[in-house]
């Protein structure tokens, strides 16, 4: 193999090619003009930065701390990240903001900054000892709390924050940074397998990437045909298989297999909501039963956002299929 | 199908009824009243606790007598006219046509009352006052001030718990027929489990019998957790027969169980309770409404909205259930459990998987898995240079990289040693 082979796969290229300074961010001009505004002042305020999945969320905040403390912005203990959904407990937070927040390092601004990644995921309990948190180090951190939805957190952080909208990426330019990419990786794509790529990423960067990586492993010369290859086998052919259980009144079949990406592989359940929202229009049913099905599927994604559990969400909504698969034969 | 043993051995004369023995014998007394046409009460009011043979005796009496049996649940009637319409007719029709004779059952009369049976009460009042046919009521509780006037109306038959004895009994002669051997232990120690109470026993010896040829103490101990088991069951039970919201709202109270296990045992066995669909959607949206309010007084501490809960997982699964399966189904145990038990190697496996990615590249453990792995998993598929790199970046062992190339079997040894740990995280509650 060449070893132009070897160089594409010594990392992932989300990694590879994550944006090194906020120049470097697509898209996100408000968000990005602001925070150079910051760089100038160094005065860095807590901050919010809301928005979907692969927008850039931590990747700016990375780029931002790059920015402001130099390329060793990591190494030298400028900066530090935590993952909100990983340490649910409270209490290693607080010990970890301590034991970071306790020493300035040499040659610094007088502070740190931590990420508090998907902070949505901590609890209103977790959250408001956050907040306590928050005002103990101010003096010597700076948080910047990454999240996909800005309402579940409370308002008393929000309040504390500069709140940073990120918007859904342009089309184009996520065409644009693919083809970037492929080039430096010296592949050969053409504008159907990009545009099938964007379709399937639903603007999501790291989607894409990912999409366009693997597949990469198939080819260097990549058509819709290698794209679908991969999509065939990340998309959840499972979620197909649920519906048409459902649809067929296997009711327990189909809740065995719910709960097996759920509990067993982990899948992310706005990530099952979403391959079911992509299947839905294709489902064998009468248009007015998809739109009702539609309607409460939007409505079983609003109460998981809101703290339902996932299982019984979903079950309530494809109890639903099952009793319209019912009605059409 | 399997046959419940309450039914098939549902006695068949008077006689064979277990115990009070004294309300037995009035019971007749007032039936032979009515055949010779001047019945002391229009109306007889059976009460006492569950499984204690109320219901039975009337049926019992009925079928040794050629009495055809309207019967009634009270909580399906939800006001005078649908009453009227169910009972009255039967009521004055019956000794009319002379041709059959029938007596009218009505169960559960203590769920009548209220709002939402506007008006029942008062209906079944005046048609005990016009009946010219036997009436039994049955009630577990009869002293709810709003029954005072029935009361009036009826001769009141208490029945009590049975003795040990009596239900010793019972299950012996169950047993012989059954030609299962149940040594005198099990007997005693099934007896003194059911309290007094002959159906639950009669439902414990069938499920401990089952796939035993000899029931002994140790098979009746072995049930365990059956006590609670058994107050789950008997919650069940009211609920998925019950049409009356504080029916199904009380088959909760006093029960020793937590709130969230009796969930789990409710989204379990609702779909094979429900087989219509349409019936069962509805009831999976109670149950999914329920949930969010559980879901917000634990994350918010706002233990009040359990009583928005509560009805909504008991009364909305009852009031969706309009079609029962047929024969008997059994309840069964939550099966989340077990598929937990069975995939620990597997989801450790993924968990580690997980956490390696999440490491390198600024992710949560579920971002990882979700946003992640299907990517490198389908690169590690094809096995070639590059699925080398990537295991070799990532430092994933030989049995991930095989896991996620063959999206195969866990290789149970080899996860016990690299084990790190870290469970699942559950969702509160």
């Amino acid at each position: 193999m060449s070893s132009s082979l070897e160089a594409i796969a010594t990392l992932p290229w989300v990694e590879k090619y994550r944006p090194k300074s906020l120049d470097e961010i697509i898209d996100q001009e408000e968000v990005v003009n602001s925070l150079k505004n910051i760089l100038k002042t160094k005065a860095v305020p807590h901050m919010l930065f809301a928005g979907p999945p692969g927008v850039g969320k931590t990747a700016t905040a990375h780029a931002f701390a790059r920015d402001l403390f130099g390329d060793r912005y990591i190494d030298d203990g400028h900066f530090m990240e935590i993952n909100a959904s990983d340490e649910r407990g409270i209490q290693t937070i607080r010990e970890k903001v301590k034991m970071f927040a306790r020493q300035i390092p040499m040659g610094g601004l007088g502070f740190k900054i931590l990420l508090l990644d998907e902070s949505d995921q901590l609890t209103d309990d977790a959250q408001h000892a956050f907040r306590r948190v928050m005002e103990q180090y101010s003096a010597t951190c700076r948080f910047i709390l990454a999240a996909n939805y800005s309402n579940r957190i409370i308002e008393p952080i929000q309040s504390r924050c500069a709140v940073f909208r990120f918007r859904p990426l342009l089309k184009k330019d996520v065409i644009k940074h693919l083809r970037n990419i492929a080039e430096k990786e010296g592949l050969e794509i053409d504008d159907q397998a990009l545009e099938v790529i964007y379709d399937f990423s639903e603007g999501d960067m790291r989607k894409a990437i990912n999409t366009l990586q693997a597949s990469a492993s198939i080819s260097r010369k990549i058509d819709e045909k290698t794209v679908y290859q991969v999509m065939g086998y990340v998309s959840r052919g499972e979620v197909r298989k649920i519906l048409e259980l459902a649809l067929s009144g296997k009711f327990k079949e189909m809740r065995d297999e719910v709960r097996k990406l759920l509990y067993v592989q982990g899948i992310m359940p706005s990530d099952l909501i979403s391959a079911i929202y992509r299947e839905l229009f294709y489902l064998n049913l009468p248009e007015e039963d998809k739109l009702d099905l539609l309607d409460l599927l939007g409505e079983v994604d609003y109460r998981i956002t809101e703290g339902g559990t996932p299982e019984v969400q979903l079950m309530a909504f494809l109890a639903r299929v099952a009793a319209k698969g019912k009605g059409s034969k | 199908m399997t046959e419940l043993w309450v039914e098939k051995y549902r006695p068949k004369r008077v006689s064979e009824v277990v115990g009070n023995k004294d309300s037995v014998k009035a019971f007749v007394e007032w039936m032979r009243s009515w055949e010779l046409g001047k019945p002391s009460k229009k109306a007889v009011l059976l009460y006492g606790p569950a499984g204690v043979g109320k219901t039975s005796l009337v049926l019992a009496y009925a079928r040794e007598h050629g009495y055809d049996v309207v019967e009634v649940n009270a909580s399906d009637w939800r006001n005078e006219e649908r009453m009227k319409m169910v009972v009255g007719e039967s009521s004055l029709q019956a000794t009319l046509d002379g041709t059959t004779k029938k007596i009218i059952l009505v169960d559960e009369v203590d769920g009548i009352a209220g709002r939402e049976d506007a008006g029942g009460l008062s209906a079944l009042r005046k048609i005990i006052d016009e009946t010219r046919t036997p009436i039994a009521l049955v009630a577990n509780n009869p002293w709810d001030p709003r029954l005072a006037s029935i009361r009036d109306r009826c001769l009141m038959l208490q029945f009590r718990r049975l003795r040990k004895s009596e239900v010793v009994k019972r299950l012996k002669e169950i047993a012989s027929m059954e030609g299962i051997k149940v040594t005198d232990a099990a007997l005693k120690k099934l007896a003194e489990r059911s309290e007094g109470d002959l159906r639950s026993a009669i439902n414990d010896l069938q499920a401990i019998a089952s796939g035993r040829k000899v029931v002994d103490v140790d098979a009746v101990e072995a049930l365990g957790e059956r006590n609670r088991v058994r107050e789950i069951f008997q919650a069940l039970r009211i609920i998925f027969n019950t049409k009356s919201l504080r029916a199904a709202r009380a088959a909760l109270e006093g029960l020793e169980i937590d709130l969230d296990m009796v969930y789990a045992w409710l989204i379990e066995n609702v779909p094979e309770q429900i087989p219509d669909p349409g019936e069962l959607a509805e009831a999976y949206e109670a149950l999914a409404r329920a949930d969010l309010f559980l879901a917000k007084a634990s994350r918010e501490q706002k233990w009040k909205l359990t009583r928005y809960a509560i009805p909504l997982m008991t009364g909305g699964v009852a009031l969706a259930r309009k079609t029962k399966p047929q024969g008997f189904v059994k309840f069964t145990f939550p099966s989340k459990i077990r598929l937990m038990q069975r995939s620990r190697a597997e989801r450790e496996l993924r968990s580690s998987i997980a956490s390696k990615i999440a490491g390198k590249l600024h992710l949560s453990s579920s971002k990882a898995i979700t946003h992640m792995l299907p990517y490198i998993s389908f690169i590690m598929s094809r096995g070639d240079e590059y699925a080398k790199a990537m295991a070799e970046y990532f430092e994933f062992t030989p049995s991930e990289v095989k896991y996620l190339a063959g999206k195969g079997e866990v290789e149970v040894a080899e996860v016990a040693v690299k084990k790190r740990g870290r469970g699942r995280r559950t969702r509160r509650r």
